[in-house]
């Protein structure tokens, strides 16, 4: 018995009329994304205007983007901004899914609260963070100035040394929640008699998180760096609003450079 | 068993504290966000953390009529609204089909609706520019629609296949011992039994697409189709000095999605969490 539950059940129908169940969905993906995937990868090819009919040319459009040194940067940059995306969102998420997770009075609100910053759009978290890193009125400035360290501000996005840095940041605020939820969810999981036991044998949170929890998130964790990985690849709207790849191309990533006209 | 009641340790305190603390340092730029909306720009400059010394709600007034809010809204409300339901049915049936029929070719267009999920639209973002405007879409809400529908799809199929399969066919293979149809079981059994996944993936879409920007940026070039996310970048272009408009822009745009959030926080946190973990 076990062997057929755990086998595929047997079809409701077969033969070609199945076929019109998955129609719909073909035909708008063959032509929104599969017809655009097909016709980048022919253009690569060609020399195109966008109107005249486009002429072969081989792999000379490789050779000239690849001596582009805004576009081998844009690499390094988007690179660099995964390596501190997985910091600030995954390891920052996971830190807090540990600590908010509690079934007392308070931390469903604090897991709400923290989550928050998913639901504004990136355009208006751009925004927002547009003026908290200001260089005259900006929070962070104004906070520094509070605290007498008024000779750490600085125009944070126009300085090609802090601009990269304070998108990261910026990111971490905004998906960290998303993080948190992933693991929070998967910590739920775990059987808390394991840690009973655990604790029995002596073993002090620490040891717990790093002996327990973490080799039991593993399959979590892949699923986060997938998504911080690819979703990183494709990062534009945060590099847009804040900066636009600038300063003098400090913060050029892939998808801004496809778009800019050259 | 460890019970909820007992009273608080000194380690559970500190908890409380930590995370606390750096929630509300987390949620802190939105608070300022909607305090600095009710001020005026001189009173910013002047003291930027503290309360406005009167609430100007004019200002709202004023960022609604300048930027054309009222119109950006209704534009992004069509384009997710159509969006999401054509994704999400078209995402149900062919999920439907994928775990529940057999018919030619299954497997191989099961992965190829799947491709989605490796490749970024930044990389068809040209090729689609100039697919739209050959069939005469460009410019219409619909160059948002029909592709924000299409590239969610790999996704929301994913999902939807892997929820079908973890539901045994049981009531579908009664109704078809009843003697009803495929279109028939698809439509009184199936989708009933996985209204749940697809509530979340409409949740998720949702997300994605009323927050879309590149395609916005590049299919539309009225202003009176332009979606919000768009609207509000040009609106901080025109009045990136005028900082209190900008900020009573940016208030009415996200305190309503906040406010439905915070309604909805279990169903949302549920679903994301349920879509992250299959």
């Amino acid at each position: 018995m076990a062997a057929a539950e755990e086998g595929q059940p047997a079809p409701l129908a077969t033969g070609g009329r199945g076929f019109v169940f998955v129609l719909p969905a073909l035909l708008l993906f063959g032509l929104f994304v599969l017809l655009p995937i097909g016709s980048s990868f022919w253009l690569a090819f060609t020399r195109w205007n966008g109107f005249s009919p486009p002429e072969w040319v081989g792999t000379a459009n490789f050779e000239r983007a690849f001596r582009d040194t805004i576009h081998l940067r844009s690499y390094v940059h988007v690179t660099l901004y995964i390596m501190g995306t997985l910091v600030v969102e995954v390891m920052f998420g996971l830190v807090m899914a540990v600590l908010l997770n509690s079934d007392r009075r308070g931390f469903g609100l604090m897991r709400g609260l923290f989550f928050s910053p998913m639901v504004l759009s990136m355009t208006a978290a751009g925004v927002l963070w547009t003026f908290v890193l200001d260089y005259r009125l900006g929070l962070l400035n104004a906070t520094l100035t509070a605290l007498g360290l008024s000779e750490l501000t600085r125009p944070w996005l126009a300085e090609s040394s802090t601009a990269l840095i304070s998108i990261i940041f910026v990111s971490g605020w905004r998906f960290a929640g998303f993080y948190m939820i992933i693991f929070f969810a998967a910590l739920r999981r775990i059987p808390r008699n394991i840690y009973e036991a655990a604790t029995l044998d002596g073993a002090g949170p620490i040891r717990q998180f790093f002996t327990i929890t973490l080799p039991l998130l593993r399959a979590s964790m892949m699923t986060c760096v997938l998504l911080v990985v690819t979703g990183g690849f494709a990062g534009f709207d945060l590099f847009f609003t804040l900066t636009n790849g600038g300063p003098f191309h400090s913060t050029e990533v892939p998808a801004t450079w496809i778009i800019r006209p050259r | 068993m460890s019970s909820v009641t007992e009273r608080r340790s000194a380690g559970e305190w500190l908890q409380l504290a930590i995370g606390g603390a750096i929630v509300a340092v987390m949620f802190y730029p939105t608070v300022w966000m909607v305090l600095s909306s009710f001020k005026t720009n001189r009173e910013l400059f002047r003291d930027p953390f503290g309360m406005p010394s009167t609430w100007r709600w004019s200002n709202f007034a004023q960022a609604w009529e300048q930027g054309g809010l009222g119109g950006l809204y209704m534009n992004s409300l069509i384009v997710t609204t159509v969006a999401v339901s054509l994704s999400v049915f078209c995402a149900t049936a062919a999920a439907f089909a994928f775990s529940r029929l057999e018919f030619p070719g299954r497997r191989w267009v099961y992965r190829l609706l799947l491709i989605g999920l490796l490749l970024p639209p930044p990389v068809v973002a040209i090729p689609l520019f100039g697919l739209l405007r050959d069939i005469g879409l460009l410019n219409t809400l619909w160059a948002l629609i029909l592709p924000g529908a299409a590239w969610s799809l790999s996704l929301t199929v994913f999902v939807m296949t892997g929820y079908f399969r973890s539901i045994r066919p049981d009531m579908e293979e009664a109704a078809l011992l009843e003697g009803a149809s495929t279109w028939q079981i698809f439509r009184d059994i199936s989708v009933p039994l996985v209204w749940p996944s697809m509530l979340t993936m409409a949740i998720v879409n949702t997300i994605n697409i009323w927050n879309e920007l590149m395609f916005a940026l590049l299919f539309i070039t009225d202003d009176e189709k332009r979606t919000l996310p768009v609207g509000l970048i040009r609106f901080f272009g025109r009045y990136s000095t005028d900082y209190t408009m900008v900020f009573s822009a940016l208030t009415i745009t996200t305190l309503p999605i906040l406010a439905l959030y915070f309604l909805l926080q279990r169903h949302v946190i549920a679903g994301l969490s349920a879509t992250a973990m299959d």
